[in-house]
């Protein structure tokens, strides 16, 4: 027996991983304040370790996980090594750490394209539009909930208490908090703000790569994968506030929800061929927030909101 | 002179891409060089163009002349726009006009999108605008793919021939790339006249700081709106562009590498806020890219994958080596002089004159 009807199960997961997706990508912003267009392809890493796991090392993607990690957060901790750390202390423009982003997004996709090339004429691997749902374990019996669903919502719990702790809790994330507030104050005070950046990056990319095994559980993989899905993810971290790190949590799970359960109404009251226009509802979102409240959920003064309207 | 076959296809090729190229990276760079407007959704006016060129000319054709029997355009699309072509090729005069009307109204609809695109770069800062435009593009291309009335969704839509007259093949390709670069040329003259006008010199102040400008009464809200509308209207009548010479329109083929990235590459490599540098870029590339094209077969052997992925991994790696060694592209920024230089040597030497004067009186 299934826990829920599949499309709460549906909004959870997704939602749940947009979550850990708009959480790295809130992290970078807050810590190297450009916004990363190669966040996508991050997760799209994690998706085909997960391939590669099920289909050439026949092996639940669920022992990967740890490798997924450390290779989307390698590959991050390289963006902001290699590109955007020289470009920096170059001190150049904000458009242009933009676009380099944009331009290390190419690199990765071409290269996750020549990997799916080599998946398919090498190993004989579907490696485009693949399924891994056979993959996932079942909880309760053949007809059962998916791990996946666990999965997901676990991790973006765990995700959000252990990020509270370490902020809150230990020496190095009053350290990380110090360096988001000020980072020439944070350095004078002899904070190592380059290891918190690396730090940050590190993780950002780690939660991507988690998130991008789960995804290819539930989700058809693809090597455009997350370039498709970084809208949403944009949209989540807007809504949020991409100025606060727990807005990204509100706004993955607000655009998630909205995106699933608005798809499904949207589609029995209108019909069915509006289903595929899904990507206008993350825009819709982001570019009313932007309007209304451009810094977010988080960046609403809500008492004093509330105060207001009493006084009407 | 009469070259072989290939070779002929291989510069009218490189000639119309170069045009097409030109037109989409100059308006690109009058809205990033020279105002600093970072437009990451530089395909959405292409798109918009090139929607046009794919819904309008073939319907007009039909609503006038009764073509097709009352078909579903879309159903019937390759027949309905090959007996359009049988017409257009008896009637010049009708070629002309819908070239001319399909251009025009590409280039309303690309003002239109210009001010909705403005909306949100008034307002907000450089990386939510940049994120918001390049949401919109993407979400335009998902409503050309999925709204077959447009431009056929997944099938895409064929677009009628002007120059439907002339013998199909080499000539009408050769024919196609010229009146493209006609259209080019026109506009790069056009751009660096404005961009040598007073408003040119008031688009540089509003990027290098728009506090001054704003401080010496210049409009900013004002200039912005302009330069998106007049930018992107250059970007819709590349797309129409792109689909007459192509001879289809089908809505994947405008994503944000092809019609977003690439202009931006061709822009930073030959260098922002210089449209000659700029055309340089253009140039370059495009005959780069034409090569790997044209050896594609030749270099396919040597290669385990698609020879495309290879041309991505160059251009972002080419892209972070210049953003890292040379920012300001090939041919960097001039300093633009409000007078010909012919007038400035005069009143300087004027000047040096009275100055002379001046002190031997002493």
């Amino acid at each position: 027996m299934a826990l829920l009807p599949p499309l709460y199960q549906e909004a959870l997961i997704f939602s749940s991983l947009l979550t850990l997706l708009s959480a790295g990508l809130t992290l970078t912003y807050l810590t190297t304040r450009v916004p990363n267009f190669a966040h996508g392809s991050f997760a799209t890493i994690g998706a085909y370790v997960s391939l590669t796991s099920f289909r050439v090392l026949q092996l639940t993607p669920y022992y990967l996980i740890p490798l997924a990690f450390v290779l989307a957060g390698a590959v991050a901790l390289a963006l902001y090594k290699l590109v955007l750390k020289p470009l920096m202390n170059r001190g150049s423009s904000i458009i242009f750490l933009m676009i380099a982003t944009i331009a290390y997004d190419m690199i990765l996709l071409s290269a996750l394209n020549i990997y799916a090339d080599y998946l398919s004429e090498g190993l004989k691997v579907t490696s485009r539009y693949f399924s891994l749902k056979v993959a996932d374990i079942r909880i309760g019996g053949p007809t059962g909930t998916p791990m996946v669903f666990y999965g997901s919502l676990l991790s973006a719990v765990a995700v959000i208490v252990l990020l509270y702790i370490l902020l809150t809790k230990t020496r190095f994330g009053v350290a990380m908090r110090a360096t988001i507030e000020n980072p020439m104050l944070a350095g004078v005070v002899g904070i190592n703000t380059d290891l918190v950046y690396t730090v940050s990056w590190f993780m950002a990319g780690g939660l991507a790569g988690l998130a991008g095994v789960l995804i290819s559980l539930w989700f058809i993989g693809n090597p455009d994968l997350g370039s498709i899905i970084l809208i949403s993810i944009f949209a989540a971290s807007i809504v949020g506030g991409f100025n606060n790190i727990y807005g990204a949590f509100l706004g993955g799970y607000l655009v998630g929800f909205a995106e699933v359960f608005g798809q499904y109404l949207l589609a029995r009251n209108i019909g069915a061929w509006i289903v595929p226009y899904r990507p206008v509802i993350p825009l819709i979102i982001m570019v009313a927030t932007l309007l209304i409240a451009p810094y977010g959920l988080a960046g609403v003064r809500w008492r004093e909101l509330g105060r207001r309207f009493r006084r009407r | 002179m009469v070259l072989p076959p290939e070779l002929t296809l291989f510069l009218t090729s490189i000639v119309a891409w170069t045009a097409l190229y030109l037109i989409v990276s100059l308006s690109l760079n009058l809205e990033f060089g020279f105002t600093g407007i970072p437009n990451f959704g530089k395909a959405l006016t292409v798109m918009g163009g090139a929607y046009v060129a794919g819904y309008l000319p073939g319907r007009i054709i039909v609503q006038l002349t009764g073509i097709g029997g009352g078909k579903d355009y879309i159903a019937y699309n390759a027949e309905i726009v090959r007996e359009v072509n049988l017409f257009l090729s008896q009637n010049l005069g009708y070629s002309v006009m819908i070239f001319a009307a399909t251009i025009l109204l590409a280039a309303g609809v690309g003002a239109g999108l210009g001010f909705i695109a403005a909306y949100p770069a008034i307002r907000l800062r450089e990386e939510y605008l940049a994120m918001s435009l390049l949401a919109m593009a993407e979400v335009g291309k998902v409503i050309g793919y999925n709204y077959k009335e447009l431009v056929g969704g997944t099938l895409g839509v064929q677009v009628p021939d002007p120059l439907a007259s002339i013998e199909q093949g080499l000539l009408r390709f050769t024919l196609m790339s010229l009146i493209i670069m006609g259209f080019a040329v026109a506009i790069l003259l056009y751009l660096q006249r404005l961009v040598k006008s007073p408003l040119g010199r008031s688009l540089r102040a509003v990027r290098d700081s728009e506090l001054a400008a704003e401080t010496l009464g210049k409009d900013v809200v004002r200039i912005k709106m302009k330069v998106l509308v007049l930018s992107s209207v250059l970007g819709a009548v590349g797309g129409a562009l792109h689909a007459f010479y192509t001879g289809g329109v089908i809505a994947i083929s405008y994503d944000r590498v092809v019609w977003t990235f690439w202009p931006w590459v061709m822009v930073l490599m030959g260098g922002m806020a210089n449209n000659i540098g700029t055309a340089l870029g253009v140039l370059i590339f495009v005959v780069v890219r034409q090569l790997i094209i044209f050896y594609k077969d030749t270099l396919a052997p040597f290669i385990p994958f698609d020879v495309v992925w290879l041309d991505y991994l160059l251009l972002g790696g080419v892209l972070i080596a210049i953003l890292m060694l040379r920012p300001e592209g090939v041919l960097p920024e001039k300093p633009t002089y409000p007078l010909s230089k012919k007038i400035i040597r005069e009143i300087r030497e004027r000047v040096r004159a009275r100055i002379s004067s001046e002190t031997l009186e002493e």
